[in-house]
């Protein structure tokens, strides 16, 4: 239990150090600052398909209604930046309640489910009905907050609290019985595992997770339109990375992400169109012979990873 | 104890690869297409004896089609200075040659946010310059006007972009889209359309014209017997042209992307629906995309905004004249001229006559130059003339056209008043 | 709020005064049995994959974009008629659906989880088939003029309806007479109903089961090309990247009608067909969220879908 409190505390602090001090040495932040945002995410998807098996094809619906939620709450109300991301984080909690009844789907009907819901969620906001509220189709401008260094410490920190929670449900009771359920809801309800609430309060914690995360991607590009946030790509992105890297881990997430999000600015510079392709080819490379990840390779040698 | 061990180790090694990749996995990416000559030292400082300007353009996805042809325009007036012996720039005093630094972003609206920033942050370019098309331009205007960069904007129509507090923006190459349909209004009022019809997809570029056109047209006493928007994704339109039939519209317009406008135009096509008039936007724009998909027969009698090539402005005091493009263009890329390659040349012409301006190279001067030829100069694009304050394009203006068979296989355009 | 909304885009399209616009409605509920009908096609290939080998192809929109290319190609370049291309194209996929299929089912129903994995799977495989499609074929719509079918009208019910339409349905409902055929009178198809049944119990009465298997992926392929070779006609423009909005269709379609059941298959399209229709000419602007929200509804309300039987483990 020890050594592991100290290495997933070795990886935090890491990170941290690692997104704080790059911005000295790499004048690009903005690729530092996506890099983070997919790291956030993919460790929101782990949370929840790593942890409790549900794989969110729409997961980008939260992170669309959070940039929705903090732009409202700058747009309509004037409110400071920092508030307008909680106001972000709520919007997209209040979403995963309305939307938890898809948590009673089971397996591919959950995912195709949470996928058209994102589309539900992104037609809504882009409705030009709701024009006074969202601006519709004519997207969001919210240059007079913009402040790309704020921006970028207020994604660290979500991307460190994210990190923690994922090495607390590694450590704790909860994680454990989390699994539990994955693996087997009937037995682990019977051994006095509380299956629909543990499950809820992880599927709103995810909901908020990519909250937040919309709420400051949405701060820091200022500028966009709702397909920008609701474009599938982003959670699809989310869970490559995630299963590259290895599901109920700690380290998994960031390993896939920053390793293909690495690759992808780079090959997506210099050979854009190969790009889809490889990734495609990567995909069913993976599912095929290492559907549990590339930790999974150390793991078998016995190594534990955080 | 040992298990510790190996698991820290494998932790740290892990953990510092990663703090590596973090941090210098991504700088090793610069791809620069560098069309100036060999005096292009790769020196990215700014000074010295040329000019970067630093440009996105979309090999693949959703803007391909208009991307690369903007693009090519562009690159051709670099070509075109450079062989000239470079840009007068008033602020250096001498001749400079242009070195154009462009990356691809392939349509997606993240990597252009990192890209752009590349560019000013990694490149430091002297003039930025932006990928066609509102959705890849919304994203260049706050990393812009964040870093005190002026954009020069070539076709990013968007509404929200053009602010009285932002000074880093200039539309360069057609005027925003809300006073496109000024024409249209006009010619609705001018012919007696006492029943038009509009179908509008809801974005950005096409719902702003259709809130303009409404405007007019309710100001002229005009009610339109049908206005709904449909979503972008929209591909199939047999019901709702049928829809429309059946209010006896006497004529119709839809406004909607290139994609749109042809599905429209299949609609019309398959269900054998004739209106009385009908206007799309595109085959005035991209008339060979339509001529692949349709038979002239169909596609003369359209009504469209007619851009150049389709319109010749004859008092062009700066820069080629239309013919001259369009001959240059084809020998230099072997395709033929469209709109948006006049846009990305008109864009250099632009970026040309600001450095001939400018009494110094900041951003600042360079936005006070252009205010200061605005209004005096006409390319091949049409006069060109910005709102002082906004840099929304209020020249370039686009009028309401004819498509006509040419009568050699081709189109033609009446342009009507 | 919503409400407020469409009660006043219901005013202003006249719904309310539906009386008036007869002729609109009755266009708009055949024109939406026609297309329900095509959508039927379109969700038949997802669906048979499904129920026999409990895996979802998420690249089934790709194969029936391929289809439509299939189609559009054979006209423009060699000029052959799109039915002909249609029954060449069904034989083609059948043809390569076997290997892909003993490329890749057999080891994604050894793992785990097949359900979610070929989920992930597939997933990649229609991103692979996408940007190899965007290669050969651009970024461009295509089109193929719809008249090429047949020039002159048809009427129904004092309303005349495109020629095209008719042959499409036609065509549709030729394949699912094809698949009830297949299904019920063929030995080989009785063999595919034992393993939807059970792949276990298939097994151990001595079907080759992976044999079974691979014909029905061929098919379920063929199926997809074959609604594709008509989206030219109903759909308009084709181009490479339309596949995953078509699997979306696809997949809301057949959980309307229940997975697994092909007559639901067709009711699925039938319900998804009207509404759609029905959105386009009264609510315009909501309409493409038809599939989505019914796919939603229909998941909630009913896990099963109209025609199931079953409920399914939560």
């Amino acid at each position: 239990m020890r050594k592991r409190i100290v290495s997933n505390g070795i990886v935090i602090v890491l990170l941290a150090l690692a997104f704080a001090i790059a911005p000295a040495f790499y004048s690009n932040e903005s690729v530092l600052f996506q890099m983070m945002v997919f790291l956030a995410l993919a460790q929101g998807v782990n949370i929840l398909y790593g942890f409790t098996g549900y794989l969110p094809f729409g997961y980008v619906g939260f992170f669309g209604i959070g940039a929705y939620g903090a732009s409202v709450s700058i747009s309509l109300w004037h409110t400071p930046a920092w508030l307008a991301m909680i106001a972000g984080g709520i919007a997209a909690l209040v979403a995963g309640g309305m939307l938890s009844p898809l948590l009673r789907l089971s397996g591919a009907y959950f995912a195709i489910g949470s996928l058209a819901a994102s589309q539900v969620l992104y037609y809504v906001v882009s409705n030009s009905n709701l024009q006074n509220i969202t601006n519709g189709p004519y997207g969001v401008n919210l240059a007079a907050v913009f402040n790309d260094r704020a921006s970028y410490f207020a994604m660290l920190l979500v991307l460190i609290i994210t990190t923690m929670f994922v090495a607390y449900l590694r450590m704790s009771r909860l994680g454990m019985s989390l699994v539990a359920v994955r693996e087997d809801p009937i037995s682990a309800g019977m051994a006095g595992i509380h299956v629909v609430r543990t499950r809820t309060f992880v599927w709103l914690t995810t909901a908020v997770i990519a909250g937040l995360v919309g709420a400051v991607y949405a701060w820091h590009i200022s500028v966009f339109y709702p397909d920008t946030v609701f474009d599938l790509s982003i959670s699809i992105f989310a869970i490559v990375f995630t299963l590259f890297g290895g599901g109920a881990t700690v380290l998994g997430p960031i390993i896939g992400t920053v390793i293909l999000y690495g690759v992808y600015n780079v090959i997506g510079v210099s050979d854009p169109q190969y790009f889809q392709l490889i990734y495609g080819v990567l995909i069913m490379v993976l599912v095929l012979f290492l559907p549990n990840g590339v930790l999974s390779l150390l793991r078998r040698r016995g190594i534990d990873v955080p | 104890m040992k298990k510790l061990k190996k698991t820290l180790v494998a932790t740290t090694a892990v953990a510092t690869t990663l703090a590596l990749i973090a941090g210098c996995g991504t700088s090793g990416s610069s791809n620069t297409s560098n069309t100036s000559g060999p005096s292009g030292t790769g020196s990215a400082t700014p000074a010295s004896n040329e000019i970067t300007v630093g440009t996105l353009y979309a090999s693949s996805g959703a803007y391909a089609t208009s991307s690369m042809p903007e693009y090519a325009g562009l690159k051709l007036w670099v070509d075109q200075v450079n062989a000239a012996g470079g840009v007068q720039v008033k602020a250096t005093g001498k001749k400079e040659k242009i070195k154009l630094i462009a990356y691809n972003d392939q349509s997606s609206v993240s990597t252009a946010t990192n890209l752009y920033n590349q560019l000013i942050t990694q490149n430091k370019v002297n003039i930025l310059v932006s990928d066609f098309g509102s959705v890849l331009t919304s994203v260049a205007v706050p990393i812009a006007q964040e870093n005190k960069m002026l954009l020069f904007d070539p076709t990013g129509s968007g509404a929200t972009f053009f602010t009285p507090n932002n000074p880093y923006i200039v539309l360069t190459a057609l005027p925003t889209s809300q006073i496109w349909p000024d024409s249209l209004a006009q010619y609705l009022t001018n012919h007696g359309i006492k029943h038009p019809a509009i179908l509008y997809c809801e974005n950005d570029f096409d719902q702003s014209q259709n809130t303009t056109l409404m405007q007019k047209l309710q100001a002229a006493g005009i009610t339109p017997v049908y206005d709904n928007g449909v979503a972008t994704s929209t591909s199939n339109y047999s019901v709702l042209v049928h829809d429309i039939a059946a209010k006896n519209p006497d004529m119709v317009m839809e406004l909607g992307y290139p994609n749109n406008d042809i599905a429209f135009l299949q609609a019309l096509q398959s269900t054998g629906t004739k209106f009385n008039k009908t206007f799309v936007i595109f085959p005035g724009q991209l008339p060979a995309l339509f001529e692949k998909d349709f038979p002239i027969s169909q596609l003369s009698g359209l009504y469209t905004y007619p851009t150049p090539p389709f319109i010749n402005y004859k008092n062009v005091n700066y820069g080629l004249t239309l013919p001259n493009f369009e001959s240059q263009y084809k020998s230099s890329t072997g395709q033929t001229a469209n709109f948006l390659s006049v846009a990305g040349y008109t864009t250099g012409l632009i970026v040309q006559k600001t450095l001939e301006t400018s009494t110094s190279l900041s951003q600042q001067d360079l936005r006070a130059a252009v205010n200061q030829f605005s209004g005096t100069i006409v390319t091949l694009d049409g006069p060109f003339k910005v709102d002082s304050t906004t840099g929304a394009q209020l020249g370039e203006t686009l009028p309401v056209g004819q498509l006509v068979s040419n009568g050699k296989g081709g189109l033609g355009v009446n342009i009507l008043k | 709020m919503h409400l407020l909304f469409i009660r006043k885009q219901l005013e202003n399209s006249g719904l309310l005064r539906m009386g008036a616009d007869r002729p609109v409605l009755l266009y708009t509920l055949v024109s939406g049995i026609l297309f329900g009908i095509f959508f039927g096609l379109m969700g038949l290939g997802l669906n048979f994959i499904f129920g026999v080998m409990k895996i979802v192809n998420l690249a089934h929109g790709d194969f029936v974009m391929l289809g439509a290319f299939g189609v559009y190609l054979g006209q423009t370049i060699w000029g052959v008629n799109p039915i002909i291309s249609l029954l060449i194209e069904f034989v083609v996929f059948i043809l390569i659906g076997i290997p892909i299929y003993y490329a890749l089912v057999p080891r994604l129903l050894k793992s785990r989880d097949p359900e979610m994995l070929s989920l992930i799977l597939f997933f990649g495989f229609s991103q692979t088939i996408e940007a190899l499609a965007t290669m050969a074929f651009g970024n461009n719509p295509e089109t193929i003029d719809a008249t090429l079918l047949g020039k002159y009208p048809f009427h129904l019910f004092g309303q005349s309806f495109q020629f095209a339409w008719l042959v499409v349905v036609l065509v549709s409902v030729a394949a699912m007479v094809f698949m009830y055929v297949y299904l019920y009178h063929t030995r080989i198809g009785i063999a595919t109903r034992a393993v939807m049944g059970s792949r276990e119990e298939a097994q151990s009465s001595g079907i080759h089961v992976h044999r079974v298997s691979a014909l029905a992926f061929g098919i379920g392929l063929g199926l997809a090309a074959v609604a594709g070779g008509m989206s030219p006609f109903m759909l308009g423009g084709i181009f490479p990247t339309m596949g995953v909005d078509l699997t979306a269709m696809s997949f809301a379609i057949i959980v309307i009608g229940s997975l697994g059941n092909p007559l639901g298959t067709i009711l699925g399209g039938l319900v998804y067909g009207i509404s759609l229709m029905l959105m386009q000419t009264y609510l315009p602007s909501w309409s493409s969220m038809v599939p989505y929200l019914l796919l939603i509804i229909i998941l909630l309300v009913r896990p099963s879908g109209l025609l199931g039987r079953r409920v399914r483990h939560a």
